[in-house]
């Protein structure tokens, strides 16, 4: 079921090609919008909910899904922090919608996007933006052995050193959230090179006070600039959120007002 | 051409630098993979190469807490680096490596099947002195029973390791703490090791193994320049790390330490992100992955690595046993640095400064052990470059004056000399020599540039008599000069206090000079100058003028007989004289020559004015022949007077000043 989301997670389960039988096996798919056209309201004995709360009728849904579902299980980044769309919560709610709607009284949308956690209990959760389809495999297999799922508690450092990458923070300068961020993705975005953002969301007890220090005074970067690199796709989740409040990062209150004339009262700032 | 008979193992030999290939080629006709270091996405690291131009020529790298960059270098070599992020580790016991293989065979029935991977047939290469002891650590880990970790074990024996000597060093480098390097022993588990020369290598077998393959290179035996070359490079390598880390004692320290506020002050900059621990190259704990088919019929358990530093590592279905960061870190220095020797008979850091470079947030263990659990106070050991000019040869100076000081003494005025004798600072000494008489150690009383000097000596014996007789005229041998001398620059913008007596002006006077020089730059500057009588005071007319001209703010001086009477020891007074001063030192440097005891004597005395120890000079004496710190005559403890001193700040001494006997 989805939220406020894009479906790219919908569709990692798609892109499972090798194990999509298997998989069709061992679970019996009653709902599956990106896949087919039959619907079904549950009861479901397990449920995967992408997307996070974001607009009013949201909140009676999901707790309406919880009653449906035996094992409830969040995934991406949207589900289980808020998503980039939780980048509002720092913003002004009504300037943007008067910003970018010709009527927005016509539009519902709550003021925050929050996780689906924040409203009701969750069995499990895949990170990331998307999520990893191993991990997805890894928690299916769970689900069907019995077992708890492998899902390693560790940084992406890890996965990051395991597989012989060059650190691109020692090496090349470049800010990377890899140490302060649950691993699961396999070190992606330093295997090529670039630095971690922060997909996967915060890690167990995630030292982000240190590693912004270190930014600040070692790597001589800016108060903004490090709020910025933690003002992504999982800005929403604890401790990167009170970071980004902390350090700024998050995009303007509202909209600029050059950008667009029909900017009501609340956007003219 | 002399060739090495196949399976001896002794000597060494000189590859010409175009012939590496041909090293590389016999490993490959092995039947190797050849892993040696090559730059890969801005750092060099350890995987497979072919060919020689795939080594770093010509690169070498700059490291320091959390930061490790490439730098280009002015030679051809390929191994003028250090370690990188790359440890052997990842070759002798891999990341993830398949152990067995479970299955439901039928029902409830359950079969386990152990996995035997293939393994490689390997040559490391470039393998530095740390990394072999990080090997040997390793090898006790894993084969040193009860258990036998059979894959590592293999890999290991597959493993041919060819061995480079360091003749660099990174900051972050401390395997001369550790006792690890930077020299490659024999023995220590490598088939053949090589010293990189600009035109080649020279290379010693350290296995039979290593010496057959020896025996197929086309090596000559190296010659003299060759192995002295080698050896000095390494040498020199040595100085230049000098000695970071106090390691005496360091496990009983550590383990005493186990509730020091500093763990839970390091646990709030560490990232608990693993880095440190899966950068090291002896750090091996892992954890059992399973990876099941969906059915959940059939599972490959896979061994990989982890990490004490990751939450859950200590975890149990009853809770985490090192529930916080704090933990972990303690967790982790202890167990590298003290229990390890426990359970493996060494300490489990080899010092290749891994963990400090490659820790994103540039924590050093160096600084954290100093601040855990501290050595005796001891200063660093002196680091200096190596001087390529070693002042061995005597230069000849001619006398052009001399001047009667006191009946026994007498200053030389020397001319003739090069620039490079006369550039030297207050407190540096030179050797003078006459043909029949041993050398002695004289301090410069004065530089004249451009090529003179002042010599103020005393005839104490028969060639410091045989020297002062010179007529104007003769000529005397001249090395240096050498050593350490007074500091100045600790006392800008401080007060200055200069104590001595007798003779001991002498070497004082070059610094005197630079106060003058550079009067604006110190406040009140306080000289103390005593002797036993008038006629035994030094540069009376100076002494004189400067008292006239108020050059300083005190000009002291001291007779001994006319205040007690019945003689007492040069310096009693100038003591006492401190000692009933009233003004305040606690912003002041203090440089202090005279004998030992008087030396004791006046650091007490500036103590009570509040001058500290860390901001009092002493100079030493000791018997000299070379003052270069080779012939071992003039050691006190640790120290090599004639190199490492004279001069010295109190508080580096620690205990040996004033101890009888040393």
């Amino acid at each position: 079921m989805k939220f406020a989301s894009c479906d790219g997670c919908q569709l990692q389960l798609l892109d499972l090609e090798d194990e999509l039988l298997a998989v069709c096996q061992q679970f019996e798919i009653i709902e599956f919008a990106e896949a087919q056209s039959s619907r079904s309201e549950g009861p479901f004995d397990v449920l995967f909910v992408e997307g996070s709360v974001s607009a009013p009728e949201h909140l009676p849904r999901i707790v309406e899904l919880r009653q449906q579902a035996k094992f409830l299980v969040t995934i991406g980044a949207c589900a289980t922090s808020g998503g980039i769309q939780a980048l509002r919560n720092w913003g002004d709610h009504e300037a943007f919608r008067a910003a970018v709607y010709a009527q927005p009284e016509f539009v519902a949308s709550l003021a925050t996007s929050t996780p689906i956690a924040d409203h009701v209990a969750v069995d499990a959760e895949l990170r990331g933006c998307p999520i990893d389809p191993r991990q997805l495999v890894e928690l299916l297999t769970a689900l069907t052995t019995g077992r708890r799922p492998q899902l390693r508690d560790e940084a992406v450092c890890m996965e990051c050193k395991r597989g012989g990458n060059t650190c691109v923070m020692v090496t090349r300068h470049t800010p990377c959230l890899g140490q302060v961020t649950q691993a699961g993705c396999g070190a992606i975005c330093p295997r090529f090179g670039r630095g971690c953002y922060g997909c996967f969301g915060p890690r167990e007890q995630a030292n982000v006070k240190s590693l912004a220090e270190f930014l600040q005074t070692r790597a001589r970067m800016s108060t903004a600039d490090i709020g910025r690199l933690f003002a992504g796709f999982s800005a929403n989740a604890e401790p990167f959120r009170g970071l980004v409040s902390q350090y700024g990062g998050a995009p303007p209150k509202a909209p600029a007002p050059a950008a667009e004339a029909a900017v009501g009262a609340g956007g003219g700032r | 051409m002399l060739t090495p008979p196949a399976g001896a193992m002794g000597g060494a030999w000189f590859l010409p630098r175009a012939e590496l290939q041909t090293l590389l080629d016999l490993l490959q006709a092995d039947g190797r993979k050849v892993i040696g270091p090559t730059v890969v996405d801005g750092a060099i690291v350890c995987e497979e190469i072919r060919r020689v131009d795939e080594l770093p020529r010509g690169i070498g790298d700059e490291q320091a807490p959390g930061k490790y960059r490439l730098t280009r270098r002015q030679d051809e070599r390929v191994f003028s680096h250090v370690v990188g992020p790359t440890s052997w580790k990842r070759y002798t016991y891999p990341p993830r490596v398949p152990t067995s293989t479970a299955r439901h065979a039928d029902g409830a029935v359950v079969s386990f099947r152990p996995v035997t991977p293939e393994i490689p047939k390997l040559a490391f290469v470039g393998v530095r002195a740390c990394e072999l002891a990080a090997l040997a650590i390793q090898d006790r880990v894993f084969l040193g029973g009860p258990y036998i970790e059979t894959d590592f074990q293999q890999r290991r024996r597959a493993a041919l390791v060819i061995a480079v000597q360091c003749t660099t060093s990174a900051s972050t480098c401390f395997c001369t703490s550790m006792g690890t390097g930077p020299e490659i022993k024999a023995g220590a588990g490598h088939d053949l090791a090589l010293t990189e020369l600009d035109d080649g290598f020279v290379l010693e077998a350290g296995t039979p193994a290593g010496a057959e393959l020896l025996a197929k290179l086309p090596v000559s035996a190296a010659n003299l320049d060759h192995s002295v070359a080698a050896v000095q490079a390494v040498a020199a390598n040595r100085t230049r790390i000098g000695q970071p880390l106090q390691t005496a004692g360091l496990r009983d320290r550590l383990l005493a330490q186990l509730e020091h506020p500093r763990w839970a002050e390091v646990a709030n900059r560490c990232l608990s992100c693993g880095n440190c621990t899966l950068a090291c190259p002896t750090c091996f704990c892992t954890s059992v992955e399973r990876v099941t088919d969906l059915a959940g019929s059939e599972a490959v358990n896979e061994r990989v690595w982890d990490s004490c530093f990751s939450p859950g590592f200590a975890k149990v279905a009853g809770g985490d046993f090192r529930s916080q960061p704090k933990h972990r870190y303690r967790q982790w220095l202890t167990h590298k640095f003290a229990s390890w020797w426990d359970q493996f008979g060494s300490s489990g850091c080899t010092g290749c400064g891994r963990c400090i470079t490659f820790c994103p947030v540039g924590i050093d263990v160096r600084e954290e052990l100093k601040a855990i659990a501290p050595a005796q106070p001891r200063p660093d050991v002196p680091k200096f470059e190596p001087i390529a000019d070693d002042r061995q040869a005597y230069a000849t100076a001619r006398i052009v004056a001399r001047h009667a000081e006191t009946h026994d003494t007498t200053t030389l005025q020397l001319a003739g000399l090069d620039a490079a004798h006369t550039d030297g600072g207050p407190g540096q000494f030179v050797m003078v020599a006459l043909p029949n008489h041993p050398a002695a150690a004289i301090s410069v009383s004065r530089y004249l540039k451009p090529d003179g000097l002042l010599l103020t000596i005393r005839a104490a014996g028969p060639a410091t008599k045989a020297i002062v007789e010179l007529p104007v005229g003769a000529t005397v041998g001249i090395r240096g000069p050498v050593g350490i001398g007074w500091p100045h620059e600790p006392a800008y913008g401080k007060d200055v206090v200069v104590v001595t007596g007798g003779t001991g002006l002498a070497p004082l006077r070059p610094l005197l000079d630079r106060f003058i020089a550079e009067r604006a730059k110190f406040g009140a500057i306080r000289l103390f100058y005593g002797a036993r009588t008038a006629a035994d005071m030094l540069f009376t007319e100076e002494l004189e003028r400067w008292d006239r001209d108020g050059v300083f703010d005190i000009t002291c001086r001291w007779l001994a007989r006319h205040q007690a009477g019945t003689g007492g020891g040069a310096g009693r007074s100038t003591v006492s004289a401190i000692h009933h001063a009233s003004w305040d030192g606690a912003n002041a440097v203090a440089y202090v020559c005279g004998p030992e005891r008087m030396m004791e004597a006046t650091t007490i005395a500036l103590a009570g004015r509040g001058v500290t120890r860390d901001r009092v000079y002493v100079t030493l004496e000791r018997h000299m022949e070379c003052g270069l710190g080779f012939c071992g005559h003039c050691q006190m403890g640790r120290f090599f007077i004639c190199r490492d001193g004279p001069v010295f700040r109190l508080s580096d001494l620690g205990d040996v000043f004033g101890r009888e006997g040393v």
